[in-house]
């Protein structure tokens, strides 16, 4: 939106104000006009209107006089206006006057052709009135058209920090974030450039208007001032003026946010640092917010990798087995058209399903050869143990189902809770499939690794009754588009398969 | 030149919104009530309809229901509402190609908007684009 604008069009205005005071028609009549740039549209006297002009006012270039063709153009012609007759004869008198900013001309006609015409002192007595009434017109024009510019400025930059908290909301990458928030404020200050300056000294820029191009040396002493102060403060950078203030961070350090207007803009005001300081403080919270989010998010994967570190050393042959579970079971959630956030947290879940065997005593977990029933029985806890485990972490609640159920069979022969079809949670399922998968395509103290192929037939002929058919068909899709997709990274992740045997683990 | 016709209820709104399109150079004809502006279309046709949703007699919709396939709107109606009905209407009109801003309107998006709806090809009642035989 252009931040001036020309006040309305009060044209129309001014006629009907002018013919309330031209009096009654007739012999003696005098009629009142208004014409000039500033007057749309123009409002020539009724005796010109009907005389010469037609009845249009479109015809005052083609058949309006020299004298009104004149005052369409805001002069009074010194020679158009002799004798106080116009051109047509009748009597006239003019007076200049300001409308909108430009000169205008008001005049006022009187007779009726051919009769007698006289401008007397009557006649500029009138035009004196209309002169002060114009003006104070002309002058309520101006102010109502100066509170509509503020209304409808008001208005946009309603709709900008309306638009700017929708959309931040909807964004979770921190410098995202700080572009977006910058490019909404340029627009809402009328800046040409914006940017930031972390604590650290380096600039992110985040609008760059050819016409706003300040070089960062010119920045250093608002940035600094900023960074004393705390406080949005303006100044100038070179010819262009510049507004800055503070984005505070979670470290209790503050970046500097800039805005500059190209030079020749008027300078940033009070109204605009108000402005800048309750976004940027809006700004820096979300960002804050993001930070710790984000934290929150590293900090729960850092636990999670513990966790599989821990199954791991516990069980040297499954080395590598949480990795792979996590892995294939988010290409089959993502297979399954599961939003992101789904496909995470089954990641995650394939990858602590087997957390539980940390509890699980090791000459059981890593017999060689069968295990008695006893033993299976021991073995069969471990679901549940993971589940105690990891129950007490808050951020782990939407994992424990996967962890839980990975062992129920959809004909109800499974464990622990013997859960059947649809009644297991669809991340288990999957997590099952996977889980079955790698048991198969790995070397085990009582049997060598199964070829791909052969471990996919397996999975086939349980499906229905030990593997859910849903899972399974998704997790072969998956499988077959990452080995198709990606054949280098599928290469190093399952290569060493595809003779069919391993190495035995160490 | 352009004829819009804005149907808004609120005398100040409705002042506004007819001062910011005046001067975008369109002609403005402002109407207080639905009933007035479906009068004001049918008396002469207009190239846009900007209208206010809530309005006593006859509400926005209704007026645009009324002046549907009929040549009184030649190229286009823009719907304004309150923030909280917003999202719910521009859902439901976008089939029908009706724009809906919500208020208070951004100035700028309003001009945008019936901008583009003078520039688009305009299609008769029927299907067939001006000229056309």
């Amino acid at each position: 939106m252009s931040s001036s604008i020309a006040p309305t069009n009060g044209g129309r205005l001014f006629g009907d104000l002018l013919r309330g005071l031209s009096g009654p028609s007739g012999p003696e009549s005098r009629s009142l006009g208004l014409v000039g740039p500033g007057v749309h549209p123009p409002q020539p006297p009724e005796h010109c209107l009907r005389l010469c002009l037609g009845g249009s006012v479109d015809a005052i270039p083609r058949r309006g006089c020299a004298l009104l063709a004149g005052a369409a153009r805001g002069e009074i012609p010194a020679d158009a206006l002799r004798n106080g007759r116009c051109p047509a004869g009748c009597a006239v008198a003019a007076r200049s006057v300001r409308v909108n900013g430009e000169p205008a001309v008001l005049l006022t006609v009187n007779g009726e052709l051919p009769g007698p015409a006289v401008a007397g002192a009557d006649l500029l007595g009138q035009l004196d009135r209309a002169q002060e009434l114009v003006q104070r017109v002309d002058e309520l024009l101006a102010e109502n058209a100066g509170f509509a510019n503020e209304v409808l400025q008001n208005y946009e930059q309603l709709n900008l920090i309306f638009d700017l908290t929708r959309e931040i909301a909807q964004i979770t990458e921190s410098r995202a974030i700080e572009r977006l928030l910058m490019q909404r404020l340029a627009r809402l200050l009328v800046g040409h450039g914006a940017g930031v300056c972390s604590a650290e000294g380096e600039w992110r820029a985040a609008v760059a208007d050819e016409s706003a191009a300040v070089a960062p040396a010119a920045l250093e002493a608002i940035v600094a001032q900023v960074k004393a102060q705390r406080q949005v403060q303006v100044g100038t950078a070179g010819n262009a003026a510049v507004i800055a203030g503070p984005l505070a961070r979670l470290d209790g350090r503050v970046d500097v946010a800039c805005v500059l207007r190209a030079p020749g803009a008027a300078p940033f005001g009070a109204g605009d640092m108000l402005l800048l300081e309750s976004l940027l403080t809006f700004g820096g919270q979300i960002l804050s917010n993001n930070t710790l989010h984000e934290r929150l998010r590293q900090m729960s994967l850092e636990v999670v990798r513990a966790l599989v570190a821990a199954i791991d050393k516990k069980d040297h042959y499954t080395s590598g087995h949480s990795e792979r579970g996590g892995f294939l079971t988010r290409l089959t959630a993502q297979e399954l058209g599961c939003s992101p956030a789904e496909q995470q947290t089954m990641e995650w879940a394939g990858l602590l399903h087997d957390v539980g065997k940390i509890g699980v005593p090791e000459e059981i977990l890593c017999k060689p050869g069968k295990l008695t029933p006893e033993e299976f029985e021991v073995i069969k806890q471990h679901p549940r143990m993971g589940y105690e485990i990891l129950r007490p972490i808050a951020s782990f609640e939407l994992v424990l189902d996967g962890v839980l159920y990975h062992h129920e069979y959809p004909d109800g022969t499974g464990y622990p809770a013997g859960l059947r079809g649809d009644a297991i949670p669809l991340v288990a399922r999957i997590i099952h499939v996977v889980d079955t998968f790698d048991a198969l395509t790995s070397t085990r103290s009582y049997r060598q690794a199964y070829p791909i192929e052969r471990a996919l037939e397996v999975i086939r002929a349980e499906m229905g009754t030990r593997i859910d058919p849903e899972a399974a068909e998704a997790f072969f899709r998956a499988f077959e588009r990452y080995r198709r997709e990606q054949p280098e990274d599928f290469h190093v992740r399952f290569g060493a398969l595809r003779g069919g045997t391993v190495e035995a683990s160490p | 030149m352009s004829r819009i016709l804005v149907a808004e209820d609120d005398p100040h709104i409705l002042r506004l919104i007819s001062l910011w399109l005046t001067r975008q150079g369109h002609t403005v004809v402002e109407a207080r009530n639905g009933i007035a502006a479906r009068e004001l279309a049918q008396a002469e046709p207009v190239d846009v309809l900007v209208c206010d949703v809530n309005m006593p007699g006859l509400d926005g919709l209704s007026l645009i229901e009324a002046l549907r396939s009929t040549a009184h709107v030649r190229r286009g109606v823009v719907v304004l509402t309150n923030r909280w009905d917003h999202g719910d209407l521009r859902d439901r009109l976008a089939a029908e190609g009706i724009q809906v801003l919500p208020k208070p309107f951004s100035p700028t998006r309003l001009s945008e908007v019936v901008a583009a709806l003078l520039a688009a090809v305009s299609v008769e009642p029927g299907g067939r684009e001006p000229g056309a035989t």
